[in-house]
Order: structure tokens, then C-alpha cells, then sequence
């Protein structure tokens, strides 16, 4: 059975430990149509996008992880719970970020476990062990080729696929890949871009790319070395101090202001950053006018990027970007 | 030496010649779909003008959506430096330059002599020239007309429609309710220049300020402007051809 998954607070490996495969979900290139009868039009055209596809048939996926990470999300678990015939489970990942919300977020996982069991599929002490490794190397891996070259096609794609195929396809990638040229470099941040085709559109400009985007670098940026596990309960203890230390996402509260101390931090060697924020995002949105005046302080040119997908006219995005490139040169 | 700046914008193609920095010849015509032959024309058609034979042309830059179609450009510089380098090149002084063109517009704040920040709306027609000739179709009225009708108007009827086609329609009903056409006008001035000042207050307005593209040539549209900002609107001598000077500027460096 495949599980799909919109966020990357999902704890990938219980899933994997099960017996299940867990396969992110992205917004397709069709036109946003069956979902607009379900979704109101000023929801993000990845929440409609993504259920777009699943009206149409066109996921392979049994069943639906939700993290309940922004409003949006929330309802939209609701809406695919009574409009389609997958399986739909809530995990609730705690917003805020801190000592006091880890039992909570340990129990969900628990609650989670028990789910899987109901759903045919046994996390054990070997399974979850086996899991938790192959997610770490897999996520080695993909920082070892990111700092080569950012390759988000490579990134894009092992989301839809079982670990253990993905570490194979990362290895085929690191075999092959170039270093990447000279040019000034950009940060590029926002929520989710699955279409690889605005990457490009920044290779094009001459530009080079770091990114804190969740279909990108946080999908495997987490910041707990792999430890041996003795129980599952031991195994989710993990997992807690795991997804509570990736990198961060402006849906989540931390005490310290974790996510805009990392995003600055990305931002040092930068010459200028780019938002790619999609349309009625509101965590990222909100997060914006601040973050925007504390990158200029530092001296950094910021550009914002609005998105909605399907991306209609490419050509508009590289204008901006190609002017983007001309301030920054 | 001599250089061409060409603009193959969304509905009009232009193109600029300089001889040693001086603005010797230009034309403006109307985009076909074939942008390579649109720049071909452009091209010949200034050159003829100024009695030039392609062989002297030095340098050729291309700018504006159709930038990439222009195959005997040397390079390509986008709209946004091209248009600030371009209203440098008119007034000196600027730092903010709003440019409304035919399907998009955009604000550009300058900053040393060099594009510091730029925001651009080309999501939707509202606060673009075609808004403007949608709005003189349904009145009836030729473009060019506009700014005079609305200089008559003694109050501006409120448009509150942010979409083209449906401020058509709001035009429409207020005909309708036997408003007169002059503040009817003045109300969509307003309505541009308030969607434009929107926009333009999410980088740093500072004077002076700069408005080009073909829009600049409506005066009402200046005043509306002026009015929307609280600071006066300069119009460079030739509004429709600064991204075009700015392209050939780039050509001569």
C-alpha cells in the first residue's frame, strides 16, 4: 500500500517500518477544475492542485497521512476524507516547537503506530531500525549532492518513491553530477515548487541556487545523527527529537525564533534572496515583511515571487528573474 | 558610434538608434504575432529613417517580452534595467519610474544609477494601458481622447472593480444610472492610478518620479497619479521609447 503525504513533518520511516511506502504528494499540470466544486478558490493551488489529482484518479495512493500543519491542510483532510475512498489519518504535529510538546507529539506517534497496525501494517524494533537507517543514509546522500549541485529533479523524484529505490537513484546521481559554474548565488525560500521548471529558469539567468524550499533542502535537512534503537518506543523517541530539530517551517512556532535565524544564516553567503511564495500562503506570507527587512539589513536584494500552480506563463517568472540577475551582477 | 536599443513589448515594437549618445532616429509600431518579424520591421524601418545602413550599427540590444525573438541582437538586457537606464537618460534625477505598458506595469525604484528593487503586475490588466482601452471601447471614445474627456469631469465616479472586465460592466451600469461620461472617465483614471500607487508603495517611492510607456502620454493619468502619490510625476520628452533608449544605452557599454 502506498501512503501519501503533503508535508514533510511526516514521519516518513513509521510509515516505510510498516511495510507501506510513503509518497509525497504534489500539485499536477492540469488546470485546477474538479476541486474547485470542494475547495474555495482562495485556498494555495497545492492544497487544490493536489486534490485535483486525486479526483481524477491519477494518485496511487491508498491512504493519506495529514501533519494539520497550516488551516488549509486541516480542512483539506476533511475534504479528502469524505470525497474520496483513501484512508485519511490526522497526526498531529504539535506548533509549538518546545521541551513541553514533545510527550505530546511522542503519544500521537504511538497513536500513529496503532493506526498502521489497523491499516495491516506491523512497525516492529528490525523494521523501524532498518527504516530510520535508510531515511538517514537517504537523506546523506542527497545533502552530499545538493552541495555538489542542487539537483531538484533528483529531489523531486525520490518523494515518489520507496526509500530503498531512492538511495539507488541518489547514488546514480552522484556518479554523474558536475559541479555546478560560477555567478552570484541566490537563496530561494518558500512552502512547496515540484515544477522543476523554475529552477531552471534561474540556472538560465546565471544564477547559482541554495534553497530552503520543502520540496527541496527541507525535505532532508533534520539535525539528529542517527542513534542505534533498542524498542519502538525508543525508535519514536527518535523520530520526536528528529522532526522536532529539521529545518524549520513558518507553520511551526519556536521559542527562539529557530526559522528566522535559519533562513539568515542560509542567507550569509547569498547574493540575494528570493521568495517563491505561492499565492494565499498565509504562514509564509506573514512571515515575509520581517524577514524581508532583516535580509536587507544585512545587505542582501530580495525579490518576491508569487506562484500559483499550474505556473501558467514562464516567461513573465524570467523576466523577473533575469532583471533579478541584472541587480544583483 | 552608432547603436540600436529595440523593445518588442506586448502590443507595440520599438526602436531607437543612437549616434555617440545622442538620440538620432526612432519608430513605434504595433506588434504582429511573428515578434521576429515585428523586430525585423521595427528595425529596418528606424534605420531607413535615419538613412543608416545595418552594416554601421555597432551593438544591438533587445529588450521587452519579445527580447529573446530578436535574433540579431547581440544581447539582451530585461525591461527593468533597460527602463531605468532609459529615465536616467530623460531625467536624471529619477529614482522611481513607473512604467505602464500594455499588459503589465511595473515600479522600479533606483538607487546610485542602478535598479535597487522593481515589482511588476502582469497578473491581470487592471493598472495597464488595457485597461484603459477596454474602458474607451465600451465609452466609445478613442484612446487618445481620454485624458481631455476626463479633464472635464467635475466629480470622479467611483470604479471599485479591480478586474478589467467586470469595471467594464460597473462602467456600464453607471452610464446606465446617467452618470456623465467625463467623471466616468475620471473615475477610471483614479482607478489605475490607485492600483498603480498600490503597488508602487511596496518598494521606496522617492522624487522624483518618472512615469513612462505609452500611458504617460494621457495627462490626466499624470494628475491622477500625482494626486494618488502626493508628489509630482515627471514625463520624459518621448515616454513610449525609454525601454528602448535604455537597451540602446546598454549597446553602447
Amino acid at each position: 500500500m502506498n501512503i501519501g503525504y503533503l508535508c514533510t513533518y511526516t514521519p516518513k520511516e513509521l510509515i516505510d517500518a510498516a511495510g507501506f511506502t510513503p509518497v509525497r504528494i504534489f500539485a499536477g499540470d492540469d488546470q485546477i477544475s474538479l476541486a474547485t466544486a470542494y475547495i474555495q478558490s482562495y485556498a494555495c493551488s497545492q492544497a487544490r492542485g493536489s486534490f485535483e489529482r486525486a479526483l481524477k484518479g491519477e494518485l496511487d495512493v491508498q491512504a493519506v497521512v495529514f501533519t494539520r500543519c497550516c488551516d488549509t491542510l486541516m480542512r483539506l483532510a476533511d475534504i479528502w476524507e469524505r470525497n474520496t475512498d483513501m484512508k485519511v489519518y490526522n497526526l498531529e504535529f504539535p506548533s509549538r516547537i518546545d521541551e513541553e510538546s514533545k510527550d505530546y507529539y511522542f503519544r500521537e506517534l504511538q497513536d500513529f503506530v496503532n493506526i498502521l497496525k489497523e491499516w495491516g501494517g506491523d512497525v516492529t524494533v528490525d523494521s523501524l531500525r532498518e527504516s530510520l537507517k535508510l531515511y538517514w543514509e537517504l537523506e546523506e546522500k542527497l545533502k552530499k549532492l545538493f552541495e555538489v549541485k542542487p539537483d531538484y529533479e533528483a529531489a523531486k523524484k525520490v518523494q515518489e518513491m520507496n526509500v530503498r529505490d531512492a538511495i539507488e537513484f541518489v547514488d546514480r546521481r552522484l556518479r554523474k553530477v558536475e559541479k555546478s559554474g560560477v555567478g552570484p548565488k541566490v537563496l530561494i525560500t518558500g512552502s512547496v515548487c515540484p515544477f522543476l521548471e523554475v529552477y531552471k529558469l534561474f540556472e538560465e539567468a546565471g544564477l547559482l541556487l541554495k534553497d530552503d524550499i520543502c520540496t527541496g533542502t527541507r525535505f532532508f535537512t533534520y539535525n539528529t545523527p542517527l542513534k542505534e534503537i533498542e524498542s519502538v518506543e525508543d525508535g519514536l523517541r527518535f523520530l520526536v527529537e528528529k522532526y522536532f530539530n529539521k529545518a524549520p517551517c513558518p507553520t511551526k512556532h519556536f521559542p527562539n525564533d529557530d526559522r528566522f535565524n535559519y533562513i539568515l544564516e542560509l542567507a550569509k553567503d547569498c547574493d540575494g534572496v528570493v521568495f517563491l511564495l505561492l499565492k494565499f500562503c498565509e504562514p509564509h506570507f506573514y512571515d515575509y515583511p520581517q524577514l524581508k527587512e532583516k535580509l536587507e539589513e544585512m545587505g542582501k536584494k530580495v525579490l518576491l515571487l508569487e506562484l500559483e500552480f499550474p505556473i501558467a506563463s514562464y516567461e513573465q517568472l524570467r523576466t523577473r528573474i533575469e532583471a533579478f540577475y541584472e541587480v544583483i551582477a | 558610434m552608432i547603436v540600436a536599443g529595440i523593445d518588442v513589448g506586448s502590443l507595440t515594437a520599438k526602436c531607437v538608434l543612437l549616434k555617440d549618445g545622442e538620440l538620432v532616429a526612432y519608430k513605434v509600431i504595433k506588434v504582429s504575432p511573428n515578434l521576429e518579424e515585428t523586430a525585423d520591421k521595427v528595425f529596418g524601418e528606424a534605420l531607413e529613417e535615419a538613412g543608416i545602413n545595418k552594416g554601421n550599427i555597432e551593438r544591438i540590444v533587445a529588450t521587452g517580452y519579445g527580447r529573446n525573438k530578436v535574433s540579431f541582437a547581440d544581447r539582451t538586457v530585461t525591461e527593468i534595467s533597460c527602463h531605468a537606464k532609459g529615465a536616467l537618460f530623460f531625467i536624471p534625477t529619477a529614482r522611481t519610474v513607473i512604467d505602464i505598458g500594455g499588459q503589465d506595469s511595473k515600479v522600479i525604484s533606483i538607487e546610485n544609477g542602478k535598479v535597487a528593487e522593481f515589482v511588476m503586475n502582469d497578473k491581470c490588466a487592471a493598472g495597464t494601458g488595457r485597461f484603459l482601452e477596454v474602458m474607451a471601447s465600451a465609452l466609445h471614445l478613442k484612446i487618445e481622447d481620454l485624458g481631455d474627456v476626463a479633464e472635464r469631469a467635475n466629480r470622479a465616479t467611483k470604479i471599485s472593480s479591480t478586474c478589467t472586465v467586470f469595471a467594464e460592466s460597473e462602467v456600464i451600469s453607471h452610464l446606465a444610472s446617467g452618470e456623465r461620461v467625463e467623471d466616468i472617465v475620471a473615475g477610471i483614471h483614479e482607478a489605475i492610478a490607485s492600483r498603480i500607487a498600490a503597488m508602487a508603495r511596496r518598494v521606496k517611492v522617492e522624487p522624483d518620479v518618472v512615469l513612462t510607456g505609452g500611458v504617460a502620454k494621457n495627462k490626466a493619468m499624470k494628475k491622477a497619479l500625482e494626486r494618488e502619490l502626493g508628489m509630482e510625476v515627471k514625463i520624459p520628452a518621448e515616454p513610449q521609447i525609454v525601454g528602448a533608449v535604455g537597451a540602446a544605452l546598454f549597446a553602447m557599454s
